[in-house]
């Protein structure tokens, strides 16, 4: 093959705007480019010499889609840098948020970004037509993941509830338990998703990178743990608190986002759904844990575009986990009421598992609660490095088997979607 | 007004003959969440979608951007030359514009930028900004670069405002876009007032018609509606000070989304770089 270059310009059904280059020269890449080419927003200088009060609900905006995450976590470093600790009770309701936006993104992603890959369309809304049922199911799960945020954060995005301590607002038990009944009848389906995922037709390769996740002894930690773990190349556990001292941040002249390696090794690392499911797949509930086994998925799984399947089995997971929280919740114990804040200077490092994967804020306060210093790094930033690694990897195998340029550029689309990056969060 | 709705009346007796509406959906410097606030109320997602053709939404099909349509949608904050381009090409070709969400209406949260531009960006980017950032300039709302047909308030913008306004400019409507100021909404809710608990809300100089719904829930107004043009920020000011409340913190706070709006009092504003 003589030299080619396949460029995607504005890479559809991801959120925020990116392009790929990929040079191939006698079946060799000779080179690999994410561009990432979204407006820079300067969040970080932004929320500087602002109060605390205004923090999240500024670095809320950096997501729409993971918006809820972007907030506790934001909190996470406010009180941690406030010395304040929340009731367990607000600990199980900021879980349920955090999910909620788990189903959005998972639903969102697997059926609107992901499937038209696979059923060979440009878009969802064919399936519409095609398969009626499976696609008034899809967006009744979405739905399902955008009625719990809003009934928990006050909206499906940019929750509204969730403050520094606790919460403002709290629903009742009667919704709670109508929630719990809802879960529990989604979780067929749910198992239905991972089937149909596990079905498609995927190239076999290997990420040659490391994973990141959130873990934590007997649990599948979203937002509940201070332990972070690389592996791969060595597994290395390490305090949130010192997350900035783990992972190192680089900028490049073809991304607005900074990309991001191991600091241990200078390694890319992959943080998504499927670094969670390697990293405490032990844990997983019983029925995601069967579906995910039938499925083929099961540590290590180290082919990147198996995250489809990764999201899907914690589907079913979220589900059975968050009726299990509802319903708790629904007994009245403890209470959300916001513990009192006293500002006072110092640092706070929050880290939570995003539905894409590890999102760090840390910020510095002076005396009077006000923003000196933020560092954000987001799970797409993050996997940056890994994705050119890997698209790389992908589109050299395909090349040296003299596979045809229109199918490694599908290809190497379905490797991105997979990632299921967020452009927009990773350019913050 | 170049409206979908005039384009209807003319032609009323053979209104079935109408072609679809073509839309196109944009997104510039945003969280796109109002780009899936649109898709957020399931039930009525395909009834919805049926009155128009998509013919371009990156967020959710590969099919290329068309040459003609007839309403473009925008989401986002101008802040580049080449986005500010790309509006002024969609005001050229679209009859009708409607920009959804705080960041296109009013700049929104990246609008906190556009004061002392230059240090937000080099403080982000030490070593300068990348190229794939393309040629960045302080942020500013949509309406401030071209002629902006119809808004849909808030961050994120609720579900049925979008398609009320769709309808509006797809079908006409005679209801008029109230300008009144939010505070009246509480009481209406009797909702406790922030000021009485000695916090900061901005209720009181916000455009009305969210239904007051972060009150409703505990939380004062930030203002993603933008500044209502009935507002009287003098008589606002002097409130929060008998509250006992300092006016540097209402001024501060009135910058998260207005930060570009000319009603802004300089010290509120910071330096502008354009």
């Amino acid at each position: 093959m003589p030299r080619t270059t396949i460029s995607v310009d504005h890479v559809a059904r991801v959120e925020g705007h990116g392009n790929v280059h990929v040079v191939i020269e006698d079946g060799v890449v000779k080179d690999v480019k994410m561009e990432i080419v979204e407006p820079a927003r300067m969040f970080e200088s932004m929320v500087k010499g602002r109060s605390y009060k205004e923090a999240s609900y500024i670095s809320s905006r950096i997501c729409g889609i993971c918006s809820a995450s972007h907030v506790i976590t934001d909190l996470k470093a406010v009180e941690q840098a406030f010395g304040i600790e929340v009731s367990q009770r607000t600990s199980m309701v900021r879980e349920l948020l955090v999910y909620g936006s788990y189903l959005q993104n998972h639903a969102a992603h697997l059926f609107v970004f992901a499937t038209p890959d696979f059923i060979n369309e440009a878009s969802i809304f064919p399936l519409a037509k095609s398969n009626p049922d499976l696609f008034a199911k899809a967006l009744e799960l979405k739905g399902l993941g955008n009625r719990l945020c809003t009934a928990v954060g006050g909206r499906s995005i940019h929750p509204i509830t969730a403050v520094a301590g606790g919460f403002t607002h709290e629903i009742d038990a009667a919704e709670y338990l109508a929630f719990a009944d809802e879960m529990e009848a989604m979780v067929p389906f749910a198992q239905d998703v991972v089937d149909l995922f596990a079905g498609f037709r995927i190239c076999d390769f290997q990420t040659q990178g490391d994973m990141l996740a959130l873990v934590q002894p007997d649990y599948y930690p979203v937002q509940s743990s201070d332990t972070l773990r690389f592996f791969g190349d060595g597994v290395e556990d390490f305090a949130t608190a010192d997350a900035f001292d783990h992972i190192s941040e680089y900028q490049v002249d073809h991304s607005g986002a900074f990309f991001a390696k191991r600091a241990s090794n200078g390694k890319p690392y992959m943080t998504a759904a499927l670094a969670r499911i390697n990293a405490s797949w032990d844990h997983l509930g019983k029925t995601a844990k069967i579906a995910s086994a039938k499925a083929g998925l099961r540590p290590p799984a180290l082919n990147p575009m198996l995250n489809n399947v990764a999201q899907a089995v914690e589907l079913v997971d979220a589900l059975e986990r968050c009726a299990r929280i509802c319903r708790e919740l629904a007994k009245g114990e403890g209470s959300c009421v916001p513990a009192p804040v006293c500002p006072k200077a110092g640092v706070g490092v929050g880290v939570t598992e995003a539905p894409r994967g590890v999102v760090v804020h840390k910020l510095q306060f002076d005396d009077r609660g006000y923003v000196v210093k933020a560092s954000i790094t987001t799970p797409t930033a993050q996997n940056l490095a890994n994705l050119e690694c890997d698209i790389r990897l992908l589109a050299g195998m395909l090349a040296e088997s003299g596979t045809s340029e229109r199918i490694i550029r599908a290809e190497v689309e379905k490797l991105i979607r997979a990632y299921d990056p967020c452009i927009s969060c990773s350019v913050h | 007004m170049r409206s979908y709705e005039c384009n209807r009346a003319a032609n009323s007796s053979e209104v079935e003959c109408l072609p679809t509406p073509r839309v196109v959906v944009i997104g510039l410097a945003s969280c796109f969440g109002c780009q899936l606030q649109t898709t957020n109320m399931e039930q009525h997602l395909m009834d919805v979608v049926g009155q128009f053709e998509l013919v371009y939404w990156q967020l959710a099909s590969s099919e290329p951007m068309p040459q003609e349509y007839d309403v473009a949608v925008i989401e986002g904050a101008v802040t580049t030359l080449e986005s500010m381009e790309t509006v002024r090409q969609l005001r050229q070709k679209a009859k009708t514009v409607i920009t959804i969400g705080a960041c296109a209406n009013t700049a929104g949260i990246p609008g906190i930028a556009a004061a002392g531009f230059n240090g937000h960006s080099s403080e982000v980017y030490s070593q300068g900004v990348p190229n794939a950032c393309g040629q960045v300039i302080a942020p500013r709302s949509v309406e401030s670069v071209i002629q902006v047909d119809y808004q849909v308030p808030c961050c994120p913008i609720d579900f049925y405002d979008f398609s009320a306004v769709l309808s509006r400019a797809l079908y006409g409507s005679n209801r008029t876009v109230p300008n009144r100021t939010m505070c009246g909404d509480c009481k209406r809710n009797e909702t406790q007032c922030f000021f009485e608990k000695g916090e900061l809300c901005l209720g009181l100089v916000t455009k009305g018609g969210c239904g007051a719904r972060c009150p409703k829930l505990g939380r004062p107004c930030f203002g993603c509606a933008g500044l209502s043009k009935d507002a009287n920020l003098d008589a606002a000011r002097d409130s929060v000070a008998r509250y006992g409340i300092e006016v540097a913190e209402f001024e501060s706070r009135l910058q998260l989304f207005n930060q570009t709006n000319e009603a802004l009092c300089e010290g509120a504003k910071g330096e502008y770089h354009a």
